[in-house]
């Protein structure tokens, strides 16, 4: 690395002028945004709370896994299976205003009670549920959205149709980053669909809050990195030239003293520069041992790739990123798990994420940084109780589905809310997304009512005017 | 399951309790304590007022909330808060967290059939008034009548130039603080360039100037100014202006992301209408309401219809399940779009309750939303995923004769192939005369692959069984009887014996009545697809069947082929399905052969081969994304907090009252409106459009504006820093004929937008004195095409198509999102070329803040982040055009030193100071690569260094 160019810029300046667009110190009112007004008097004021949590991993299963299937034991599918009766079809509704009957149809996996909290649980994802005492499991989610794309993006950005921040944009806001050469927000294999950037974009948040894209949906993740991390040059010739480049701009900046924009623009490249040395190890996993690769099936053909992804969040993770995302999806509009048909596919996609996702929780867990790192389980809604078009899958259901929570304080083995009896409405305890959004913010340490941003001569905040925190789920 | 009205309370206890106890007691003891702890929290003066509904007083439930009274004494069933409480309307259940109990329930249910009895009479907390009145808000000043402003004194005479510099200086000499120097020529050449094309000066170009300047500085900038004013490369750059504030893109990314293929005419006529220097009044109708203007040509028609595509760019979300909610979803953003567009207005705020800080009632939301929901934006209201309009263009002279005489061919033809159909039709009835004996039904196994009959397929909803037409398969076929639509459905699962593709066939009965929309679902190995069904025709194919197309299905796959009623215009019959394996050929029956009406199936054949034949071969028409009127004219309703469904008074259509000159007049009944609220936006009265307009202009200028928040005019927005330039300059504007280009003109040449860079004074550290020239980083198009024209790669050819393999293709297709999701962008056009893709955006794009495309903005956010320093650094863009941009140079006869300067000179626009010229030439003479490979990595560190990213 080299030696500072501006060894009298303070600390303090560089803080306030360097927005640099990886999250560092983006501490709310250090990282003033350039346009000024746009920040306005109103930037964050947060009121403490003791944070709970230090960072979050969310392994999104795009495309809706089916919770009756999977967490949400309805013994009344098994008894009714095939019978035709009358549901409230959420999409039939919202396209005729009518809702024809529906075939009942039992889960095409076994239920059953798993670890001394007797978490119930199928055996869709075995592997996991040897981690049940683990799990806080929320039986009573219920969102927005009854088609893929609004659904994705109610849960990214809080609302179905207007174009807001991400949930890690707002983290990233609240919170910055600890890593100073690292971004604050990360988003592993993200999808081009279904909202596609909207989905980790900082909207009219600075962009310094933007989730930076790891890879994508479709590039295998041994092959996914930052993107022009890696000079076209020898390192000598590429170190020859950036020091060329640093006395250009220290001599260009000599002739204009006092911007302090300029001097941001040396501060980024010193931070560009330290970034390419520092980045490649944390996105790099040849250091692990051979036994933490196979805890995530990493060199096993079903559970390679994911098992990579959900590693390099781990090490994301201990690098001071707070905010990774990790996306089991595709690029699809019908995204992985989306079984309108052929239910029992759900059986690939699950041996695909179970054993990465086991593998995570044991390595959390081993390490100690389960206790300050949320892991959130879900997708953008769960599965109806009957078939789709009598056929042989469940169509969308946002009224009721199962997300589940670990680590981070929240109440291990602990199952928490209801759906009617069918698992088709959350009635008891019901937990809205934007609860959800509430709660995990609440368990970093930011109030969702005070994290505000004004834009277009309003405060924005990620919970609209709804959202509850569920104390409840909190140990 | 759907929730049963809870009739077991019936068998709790309430009944006999309410026997003894007064009615006022049974509130004391069960109802206010069920009040207090469940509904409370949200509904009482103390805590909150959630949709308008105070629990906490008799007056409360009586008047009820925004919905209407909750509590009807006497009638449970007719009570809204019962209805909330028992969890049966999806919309509207209460308490949200948790439902009550069924005791809770039962007590409820109680009170309201004993009468409601309900001691509370005390009043309810009057609800506070929020926001700015529409008499207050017209005294604000962005809503107050423009004022001509005299021109202010000043002491220093000598100082300025134009009436700009008269307004500035006065302000600057009331503070104390003196203008800066005028700007070097070097500077200015750069600084004009740039703004008004966007690209940099070539050396060429730079030369020439200085040497003008040199004798007649004035008028050299003047000259070069008109030069660029008039040079296309300045449509270009201040479409693209625009481009921002129409939030134009070429798909829609919102949820699944579709292909806006057509888009790029609206692109095409934004930048020719910056060039040709249409009054800005005019455009603003075009855009608003082109299809309603009148047309003097063809040319002129094209031009209003593509600019009404300015309604249609939002970032639609158009697999909304719930049509009329993506109605109101667009009109939402369409008038978010128009409000912040044209008036500096944040209308979006006023959509579910009165605009809490500006004077817009939510009423004015609704009186502008009935003009929009009088507009159609959605080719219909029942596509799973909609889609926009596409409205066909008129051509001129020998193309648009070639194109008329395409349609009348396949008008033509479309006619004689319906007669030939009629014909077919009759044939068919004595094909169905004939197979009228009992027994000429034919049997499944008779007929070749596989086949499944109507007997064998899963039935949901009342089908009748029906023998009636004989032509049948098996024992019969059924029908829907045209009832329940939307409610039955027929699903064959054929057993697939071998993975392979197939024809998969349909039969059915013809008759009259039938519906000509039939929906079948297939899912098979790749997807699903919907086909609809005519039949109103008789079945094609042997008299018997349909074909729905060819599909891939896995052996032991899971795929279906069902049909629905659902949204059929007639009577819908299912018979069978035949699934023929590609490639084989149904042997041909005897009865087949036998059928009559040959001739005619024969003659349809031809027709339809024709026809398609036709439909593949040009000249096409051109289409245009646009909107139009809608078929319903008429006001729209009030929704209660923003919820589609909650539908509240009517409200006359209109536009903002506190911008109004006079008073609203009725709207035509007869057309959207579209047309007036153009005319009143347009107006020279209207206190916002020029003022909105002139100061974004000078913002994308001088870097801010006069009032700095260019985006918004409301009272939370800022106030200006020079009201009266703001005003004369609007005035300006409207006298100059609403001129683009003058007013671009009158502003660059004023002599405070010539100054140089310099460090704000204490006094006025944000420069709101605008004393000197704020330094100004290039955006990330100037950054692209000031790197490709260094390299000499630069492509300047203009407009038109730029996406390859869109023109052909149907945008609501997966197929269409492929072409966004796989391209790779390669050409080497101007930026305002290259496709502006919601979900995939070009790299430099997206680290050098091109602005989120979604929505309107007119001031992108400026960022120094670490991936710029990255992508200089590393992309091979850059490294590719320095090593271009070297090669060109080593190509040219020059000493060295004269090299340098010409690179400093090309990605510069000035020479090499001493030091840097040292610092050049040692980083060269150390190099050991090649003199190829030493200068591309000069050349790339040129475009790293920060004066290339910075305008002074």
């Amino acid at each position: 690395m080299p030696a500072p160019l501006l060894p009298n810029l303070s600390r303090r300046r560089a803080l306030q002028t360097l927005a640099c667009g990886f999250g560092q110190l983006a501490l709310a009112g250090l990282a003033a945004p350039r346009n000024a007004h746009a920040a306005g008097p109103l930037s964050p004021h947060l009121p403490k709370i003791a944070p709970r949590a230090k960072r979050i991993i969310f392994l999104f299963m795009a495309g809706g896994v089916s919770h009756v299937d999977s967490y949400d034991y309805k013994p009344k599918l098994q008894q009714e299976d095939g019978r035709m009766l009358d549901f409230a079809d959420l999409r039939s509704l919202a396209k005729t205003g009518k809702s024809p009957q529906q075939r009942v149809m039992r889960p095409l996996w076994n239920f059953a009670q798993h670890g001394e909290s007797g978490l119930w649980a199928s055996d869709l994802f075995p592997n996991i549920a040897q981690h049940a005492d683990k799990l806080c499991l929320v039986r009573s989610m219920h969102t927005e959205g009854i088609a893929h794309g609004p659904a994705t993006l109610f849960l990214h950005t809080g609302t179905t149709t207007f174009v807001r921040p991400s949930m890690g944009a707002w983290i990233s806001y609240g919170l910055g980053s600890e890593n100073e050469n690292l971004p604050g927000f990360v988003t592993i294999s993200p999808s081009l669909g279904n909202g596609g950037p909207r989905n980790y974009g900082n909207a009219f948040l600075p962009p310094v809050y933007q989730g930076t894209a790891i890879g994508r949906a479709g590039i295998a993740a041994k092959d996914a990195t930052i993107g022009n991390l890696h000079s076209p040059r020898t390192p000598a010739e590429a170190r020859r030239q950036f020091d060329f480049l640093q006395e250009l701009n220290a001599e260009q900046l000599r002739q204009k003293p006092g911007d302090s924009e300029l001097e941001a623009v040396i501060h980024s490249y010193e931070l560009a520069w330290r970034m390419q040395g520092a980045a490649p190890g944390v996105l790099g996993i040849e250091d692990e041992s051979p036994e933490t690769l196979a805890m995530y099936g990493i060199g096993e053909k079903a559970t390679d790739n994911f098992g990579r992804q959900c590693l390099l969040a781990r090490r994301l993770c201990e690098s001071g990123v707070r905010f990774v995302q990790v996306n089991y999806g595709d690029n699809t509009n019908n995204p992985a798990w989306d079984q309108h048909s052929n239910l029992k596919k759900h059986g690939d996609h699950a041996q695909a994420v179970d054993r990465p996702v086991a593998g995570l929780l044991a390595d959390l867990a081993q390490r100690g940084l389960l206790e300050d790192t949320i892991v959130w389980w879900g997708g953008e809604f769960g599965r109806t109780p009957y078939a789709e078009k009598n056929g042989t899958g469940r169509d969308h259901n946002p009224a009721g589905f199962s997300i589940w929570l670990a680590g981070g304080g929240f109440k291990p083995g602990f199952t928490y809310g209801e759906t009617d009896e069918w698992g088709h409405h959350a009635v008891v305890n019901k937990v809205h997304m934007h609860d959800l959004h509430a709660t995990l913010l609440h368990a970093l340490g930011l109030e969702h009512e005070a994290l505000t941003y004004r834009y277009a001569g309003r405060d924005f905040r990620l919970t609209d005017v709804h959202g509850r925190v569920v104390h409840d789920l909190f140990v | 399951m759907r929730f049963r009205p809870l009739t077991f309370s019936l068998f709790f206890m309430p009944l006999s309790l309410s026997a003894v106890e007064s009615g006022n007691d049974y509130f004391e003891k069960r109802v206010r304590p069920l009040l207090a702890e469940r509904c409370y929290e949200c509904h009482s003066a103390e805590k909150k007022i959630k949709g308008g509904l105070n629990l906490d007083s008799r007056d409360g439930w009586a008047k009820g909330g925004d919905t209407g009274p909750a509590v009807l004494p006497g009638e449970p069933d007719k009570s809204l808060l019962l209805e909330a409480v028992r969890y049966a309307n999806r919309d509207l259940q209460m308490p949200p967290k948790q439902a009550l109990s069924p005791q809770e329930l039962a007590v409820l249910e109680e009170w309201v059939r004993m009468g409601a009895p309900d001691p509370r009479t005390e009043a309810p907390a009057a609800k506070k008034q929020t926001g700015l009145s529409v008499e207050k808000g017209r005294e604000f000043w962005s809503y107050a009548p423009l004022r001509l402003p005299a021109l202010p004194e000043v002491r220093d005479t000598s100082w300025p130039r134009t009436a700009i510099d008269r307004f500035l200086l006065a302000k600057m000499e009331q503070s104390g603080t003196a203008p800066a120097p005028d700007a070097a020529p070097e500077a200015l050449a750069r600084r004009l360039h740039l703004n008004l094309t966007g690209l940099p000066p070539s050396p060429g170009q730079l030369d020439a100037f200085l040497k003008d300047a040199a004798g007649d500085r004035a008028g050299a900038i003047a000259r070069l100014t008109d030069s660029l004013l008039e040079s296309r490369r300045f449509g270009e750059a201040w479409g693209r202006h625009w481009l921002d504030v129409a939030r134009f893109a070429e798909s829609s990314g919102g949820g699944r992301t579709l292909l806006f293929k057509d888009s790029w005419r609206y692109r095409d006529y934004v930048i020719d209408t910056v060039n040709a220097d249409v009054p800005f009044d005019r455009f603003i109708r075009e855009q608003i309401a082109g299809d309603l203007l009148v047309a003097e040509t063809p040319a002129d028609r094209r031009r209003n219809v593509t600019a009404t595509a300015f309604l249609a760019l939002g970032a639609t979300n158009y697999e909304e399940q719930d049509k009329q909610q993506l109605r109101f979803d667009i009109i939402d953003e369409q008038l978010e779009t128009l409000g912040r567009a044209f008036l500096g207005q944040t209308i979006g705020c006023a959509r579910c309750h009165d605009h809490k800080f500006d004077p817009i009632p939510q009423r004015d939301y609704y009186a502008l939303a009935g003009v929009l929901a009088s507009t159609r934006t959605l080719e219909n209201y029942t596509d799973n995923v909609a889609r926009w309009i596409s409205a066909p263009l008129p051509s001129e002279g020998a193309r648009e004769a070639e194109i008329l005489h395409r349609e009348q061919q396949i008008a033509l033809v479309r006619k004689e192939l319906d007669a030939a159909k009629a014909e077919l039709a009759e044939a068919s009835k004595s094909v169905t005369a004939a197979s009228t004996k009992p027994g000429k039904s034919v049997e499944p196994s008779q007929l070749v692959g596989i086949v499944i009959d109507d007997s064998e397929a899963k039935v949901v909803g009342e089908w009748k069984h029906s023998t009636h037409v004989r032509s049948f398969i098996g024992k019969g076929y059924l029908t829907d009887d045209n009832t329940a639509k939307g409610e039955k459905t027929i699903t064959f699962t054929p057993a697939i014996p071998k993975t392979a593709r197939y024809e998969v066939r349909l039969a059915y009965t013809h008759a009259a009545g039938r519906a000509n929309n039939v929906r079948v679902n297939i899912l098979h190995a790749d997807g699903e697809d919907t086909v609809f069904v005519d039949q109103t025709e008789p079945p094609p194919i042997d008299g018997r069947f349909a074909s729905l197309g060819k599909f891939r299905f896995e052996q032991d796959g899971a795929g279906y082929v069902m049909v629905s009623n659902e949204g059929s215009n007639g009577f819908v019959t299912v018979d069978a399905l035949q699934l023929l394996e590609e490639g084989t050929q149904p042997a041909p029956r005897a009865e087949a052969a036998a059928l009559p009406g040959q001739e005619a199936r024969k003659k349809v054949r031809e027709l339809e081969a024709s026809l398609k034949k036709l439909n593949q071969e040009g000249p096409f028409r051109d289409m245009a994304m646009a909107v139009r009127d809608e078929d319903k004219i008429g006001d729209t309703q009030l929704r209660i907090r923003g919820v589609e469904r909650q539908k509240g008074e009517s409200v006359p259509r209109g536009f903002l009252q506190v911008a109004l000159a006079s008073r609203q007049e009725p709207l035509p009944a007869d057309t959207s409106g579209r047309r007036e609220l153009a005319d009143w936006i347009a107006s020279a009265a209207n206190p916002l459009t020029a003022r909105v307009q002139v100061n974004r202009v000078w913002g994308w200028l001088f870097g801010t504006g006069i009032v700095r928040t260019v985006d918004n005019f409301g009272t939370t927005g800022e106030v200006p820093s020079h009201p009266e330039l703001l005003d004369y300059l609007a005035i300006r504007f409207q006298e100059e004929g609403w001129s683009l280009k003058k007013l671009v003109r009158e502003i660059v040449l004023s002599r405070a937008w010539q100054t140089e860079v310099r460090a704000s004074p204490a006094a006025d550290p944000e420069n709101r004195l605008f004393s000197h020239t704020n330094r100004r980083r290039l955006n990330a198009e100037q950054i692209r095409d000031a790197i490709l024209s260094v390299s000499g790669k630069l492509d300047l050819k203009e407009g038109g198509p730029n996406i390859g393999g869109a023109g052909e293709i149907d945008a609501n297709t997966t197929a269409a999102q492929n072409v966004e999701y796989s391209y790779v962008y390669t050409d080497v056009r101007r930026s305002v070329y290259t496709p502006a893709f919601r979900n995939k955006r070009l790299e430099l794009f997206e680290v050098f803040d091109f602005g989120n495309i979604n929505q309107s903005i007119s001031q992108r956010n400026t960022s120094t982040v670490a991936p710029q320093a990255l992508y200089l650094l590393n992309h091979p863009f850059v490294v590719e055009n320095a090593a271009a941009a070297a090669e060109r140079s080593l190509n040219a006869p020059l000493e060295d030193e004269a090299r340098l300067a010409n690179a400093y000179i090309e990605v510069l626009g000035r020479r090499p100071s001493l030091k840097e010229a040292q610092i050049a030439r040692r980083f060269l003479d150390e190099s050991r690569s090649t003199p190829a490979e030493a200068w591309a990595q000069l050349y790339q560190m040129l475009f790293a260094c920060m004066d290339f990213r910075y305008m002074d």
